[in-house]
């Protein structure tokens, strides 16, 4: 059986360490939607990153007409107000650009929280099997059975409502889509002629699962990431337009929630809850466009 | 001979791969008399079922005829408009398919297909068509109250046996099977064989059978067409295939395979080498890499000898193959060339 | 045999994941920071009036107590009494669970009806320029928040062109005799049609993707190449045997959609108003009314793990290779 032998006569190469991730990453780049998604993530990051410089006025702030009356409610365009302002007077320009912040912001974070947890209990149930699997796979179980927005809104009503507690509410929940899939993964690779012959030669658990399991399971981790980016942005959103967000900071769903909630709908200020809806759309669907260019890496039977 | 049943000419068919072109069957000409078992007989990949699935018309998307015809009857099928193509389709030419497992629907009683063909393309109301399938089954040798089975609760055999008495449903003329017994045990695949064979005397039936396994042909066929790289290498009466191969290749897969009766005639030799990729065929004769007796002139065309009446060859030293017979006999001989 | 087995261990398991998410739920409840009852203590109550109320409520016992005094009193269906509305807990999500019903089955059957044809459709098209161009838009319907949806329908179909009514289920003051009579009035439907829309809008995508992948893997299956050999029809093939098998993990797909759809409705209630158990949960959590939050999510649970058995026995039913072994 070649497959045995080769890890002990094939050196592993070690290129710098980033020319080694993204290969181990494998991007998407020739699959055009991806591409588009990744070019709409630098946007928007771009975005978030020099907020302070692109934004006009500061986004909480009450402002006034030169004529000292409340800006409230006004048109875009109308006295320099680019994308007009809120009943109470704010500029939704720079909510807009500010919301990109949070977005991101939760939208990592949370991902990457998923993404960790559910791959290390997928990698641990699969690889150790037996009693540990089968524990957290109950577990995972259970985590299915949770509804997960009513979860996510009891959680972060009862504890203080901020940004962290909605991701950790997520974290809590999501972790199970990752976990199965990894577990799965890890199950077959585990039968792999390489692992077996790593095991043979007496190499420890720890050392086979960060050698040979872990570089196989990173590029679906990866996936599961960034599906948990678009949950976690519209996870955040409904949050935020239930009231349940983070009162101090300004997030596209906390400005659908004021413009909700300040008769928006029926004022017909569609330049106000119109365009954060459509930057959520953007944001998601390119982590949505990533994925699938990702999925016919991974999975290339889809591909035709 | 009489007029056969159908005739192929110069069949072409290719796949399109990317941007280039794989011509799988590259000019196949042959006969089906009426009434006979013909053994299409070849390595994968050497366009056997190809021809097999050309000869119904329906082939992979990424695929076409492109030359020859297919004359059934007085028509060629290659140029049958395809609303004809498609009244013709079962009720006069059946298919028989490598692995019944795959081909009948997993969602439907075995009964509900063969009504399917019965009604849907026989013509037959509910009553009829329960009476034939009950016929069809007792024909094959299946208990007729299994009819209201789903594939999967049928054997490996028995669900062989279901896809034979689908395809005799409409009293075809010909029928196509393509490696029917493959994938089932030695012992099986005799009964399987017998059945077919018997039904094929009693019913008159023309058969195609396309196998991998010469022995198989040897069993229950009439006559052989041998296929090599898109290309029919030899074609005859089963006699003189068995007795007088003449082509270096049909020599070769005789000597690659046990004898389905059992009795080992000696030592088995495989042929040396894979068949060539069709996306680029060596010039001349294809088989001239692995063929132990190639010659120099091997490397331009060569050409269709007819060694006896009825028995093209397509070989440059087919008037040599008696004596070419004795040396491929020797084991050596084609070790030697590896 | 084995498949009274795996029934058996499916409710085992079913069992198990209902006590897990019924113990998380009153953990969530008693432990956090704060005295549950302080919305409702009126800072004018003496301290015996305030620990009377407690002991109403059972939150004088230790937590252990109260667990198993909880436990009973689930078992007995028994939900305990708002402290909003002060009524039973369970007469209030009965008369709720309805509205959320319809709502939830109207605009899934409409978004599966649709779903299934254009994923079909769209297989059956493969690589020409309308699939191209469908599937980052199915991939867009996806990524909008439903509330979202919600709000711009509202604004243009009912601010806007004043077609339909703003929220709620009836037209104020309209009295119905019975939920049949309810359901069925034209004034029931046109309040049902934005928020069904917006749900169904949102919901197309998963049976459409679905359906479109299974087609595209059924259609290179031998059965369909043999269908085509038996000379069937064109319909036939494609109908009777590629969307007949193609078909199977999407129906079952049907149950699991039914319980996303019921977190969903979380937010889509509230938009449109609609007097359902989402709306409610938001309510009652923002009203700091534990008993009513805790039995809404309680309800909605329920429903997400029995239509998850509902998805396993769904295969098991239709698909005969389960059903007939």
């Amino acid at each position: 059986m070649p497959e045995i032998a080769a890890p002990a006569i094939i050196k592993p190469r070690r290129p710098n360490i980033l020319a080694r991730m993204f290969r181990t990453l494998r991007l998407p780049v020739n699959d055009p939607f991806a591409v588009a998604g990744l070019l709409i993530y630098l946007v928007f990051i771009a975005t978030a990153v020099f907020a302070d410089q692109i934004t006009t006025h500061d986004p909480t702030e009450i402002l006034y007409t030169p004529s000292y009356d409340l800006a409230a409610d006004l048109r875009p365009g109308q006295d320099g107000f680019i994308m007009g302002t809120t009943s109470l007077g704010r500029d939704i320009f720079s909510q807009l650009v500010y919301g990109s912040r949070s977005a991101l912001l939760i939208g990592v974070t949370a991902a990457f929280m998923v993404a960790l947890i559910g791959s290390i209990i997928g990698l641990v149930a699969g690889y150790f099997g037996r009693l540990v699997d089968a524990v957290l796979m109950r577990l995972a179980d259970i985590a299915f059975g949770i509804p997960f927005l009513p979860f996510v809104i009891v959680l972060a009503a009862f504890l203080q409502p901020s940004i962290w507690n909605v991701v950790i509410a997520m974290a809590l929940v999501l972790w199970r889509d990752t976990a199965r899939v990894i577990r799965s993964q890890v199950l077959t690779l585990r039968t792999r002629g390489y692992v077996e012959a790593a095991r043979v030669a007496g190499s420890s658990d720890f050392k086979i699962i960060v050698r040979h399991i872990a570089p196989n399971i990173l590029p679906l981790s990866f996936l599961y990431g960034s599906i948990a980016i678009g949950w976690a942005i519209l996870t955040e959103a409904s949050i935020s337009f239930l009231g349940f967000g983070d009162p101090d900071s300004i997030s596209w769903g906390y400005m659908l929630q004021d413009a909700f909630a300040s008769q928006a709908l029926a004022k017909q200020a569609y330049y106000w809850f119109v365009p954060p809806g459509i930057c959520i759309i953007l944001v998601v669907s390119a982590g949505f466009f990533i994925t699938r260019g990702y999925e016919n890496i991974l999975f290339p039977k889809l591909n035709r | 001979m009489t007029e056969p049943l159908l005739s192929v000419r110069d069949l072409r068919v290719s796949y399109q791969v990317g941007r280039s072109f794989v011509h799988a069957v590259d000019g196949a000409s042959f006969d089906i008399p009426k009434g006979s078992i013909t053994g299409l007989v070849g390595e994968s990949g050497c366009g056997k079922t190809t021809v097999a699935r050309a000869l119904t018309r329906v082939i992979a998307d990424n695929a076409a005829i492109t030359g020859g015809e297919i004359l059934f009857e007085g028509r060629d099928l290659a140029k049958l408009p395809e609303r004809e193509m498609n009244a013709l389709r079962w009720r006069d030419i059946a298919f028989v398919p490598q692995s019944a497992m795959n081909s009948l629907d997993p969602v439907y009683t075995v009964e509900y297909q063969l009504g399917e063909v019965l009604r849907r393309r026989g013509g037959m109301d509910r009553r009829q068509a329960r009476k034939r399938s009950e016929e069809l089954f007792e024909m094959v040798g299946i208990d007729a109250n299994r009819l209201n089975d789903y594939p999967h609760q049928f054997s490996g055999g028995m669900r062989q046996r279901v896809a034979i008495a689908l395809a005799l449903a409409l009293n075809p003329k010909l029928i196509i099977a393509d490696e029917p017994v493959t994938a089932l045990d030695v012992i099986v695949q005799r009964q399987i064989l017998d059945q077919l064979k018997e039904l094929q005397v009693r019913l008159g039936l023309s058969v195609i059978l396309v196998t991998h396994d010469i022995s198989v042909v040897a069993y229950i066929c009439d006559r052989t067409v041998v296929m090599y790289a898109g290309k029919v290498a030899e074609s005859g009466t089963m006699q003189a295939a068995l007795t007088a191969p003449s082509h270096p290749y049909t020599m070769g897969l005789r000597n690659a395979f046990p004898d389905l009766q059992g009795a080992a005639s000696g030592v088995l030799t495989p042929i040396e080498g894979a068949p060539p990729n069709l996306a680029n065929p060596p010039a001349g004769c294809r088989f001239k890499p692995r063929c132990p007796f190639a010659l120099d002139v091997c490397g331009s065309e060569p050409p269709v000898v007819d060694v006896a009446p009825d028995h093209p060859v397509l070989c440059h030293r087919a008037r040599e193959s008696a004596a070419l017979r004795i040396e491929a006999a020797k084991t050596e001989t084609w070790m030697a060339r590896a | 045999m084995t498949n009274f087995k795996a029934v058996g261990s499916r409710l085992l398991q079913l069992a198990l994941v209902l006590w897990a998410v019924v113990t998380i739920l009153f953990l969530m409840f008693r432990l956090m920071p704060g005295n549950p009852m302080a919305a409702y203590i009126d800072p004018t109550f003496t301290l015996e009036q305030q620990q009377q109320l407690m002991a109403q409520f059972g939150l004088d016992k230790p937590l252990w107590q109260q667990y198993l005094i909880y436990l009973g009193n689930l078992l007995q269906g028994e939900l305990g009494q708002s402290f909003r509305y002060r009524e039973p807990v369970g007469e209030r999500i009965w008369t709720l669970l309805p509205n959320t019903l319809v709502l939830t089955f109207s605009s899934l059957i409409i978004a599966y009806a649709f779903g299934i044809l254009a994923g079909a459709y769209l297989a059956w098209r493969r690589g020409s320029f309308i699939e191209q161009a469908a599937i980052p838009a199915v991939l867009t319907t996806r990524a909008m928040p439903e509330f979202w949806l919600g709000m711009v329908l509202l604004a243009i179909f009912s601010f806007s062109l004043g077609w339909f009514p703003a929220g709620g289920t009836r037209a104020p003051g309209a009295e119905y005799s019975g939920f049949l009579d309810l359901y069925t009035s034209r004034d029931f439907l046109s309040h049902l049609i934005l928020p069904a829309a917006t749900l169904a809008i949102y919901s197309q995508g998963l049976p459409l993707l679905l359906m479109r992948s299974n087609m595209l893997d059924v259609m290179k299956e031998d059965f369909v190449t043999m269908a085509r050999i038996k000379g069937l029809s064109n319909w036939t093939v494609v109908v009777r045997h590629a969307a007949r098998n193609a078909l199977l993990p999407v129906m079952t797909s049907f149950a699991i959609a039914v319980g996303y759809q019921l977190q969903g409705n979380v937010v889509v209630e509230s938009v449109f108003s609609w007097p359902g158990l989402g709306r409610e949960l938001v309510n009652a959590v923002a009203a700091s009314d534990y008993p009513l939050a805790q039995g809404a999510f309680l309800m909605i649970a329920l429903v997400v793990i029995l239509m998850n058995l509902l998805a396993d026995l769904l295969y098991a039913v239709l698909d005969p290779r389960v059903s007939h072994a």
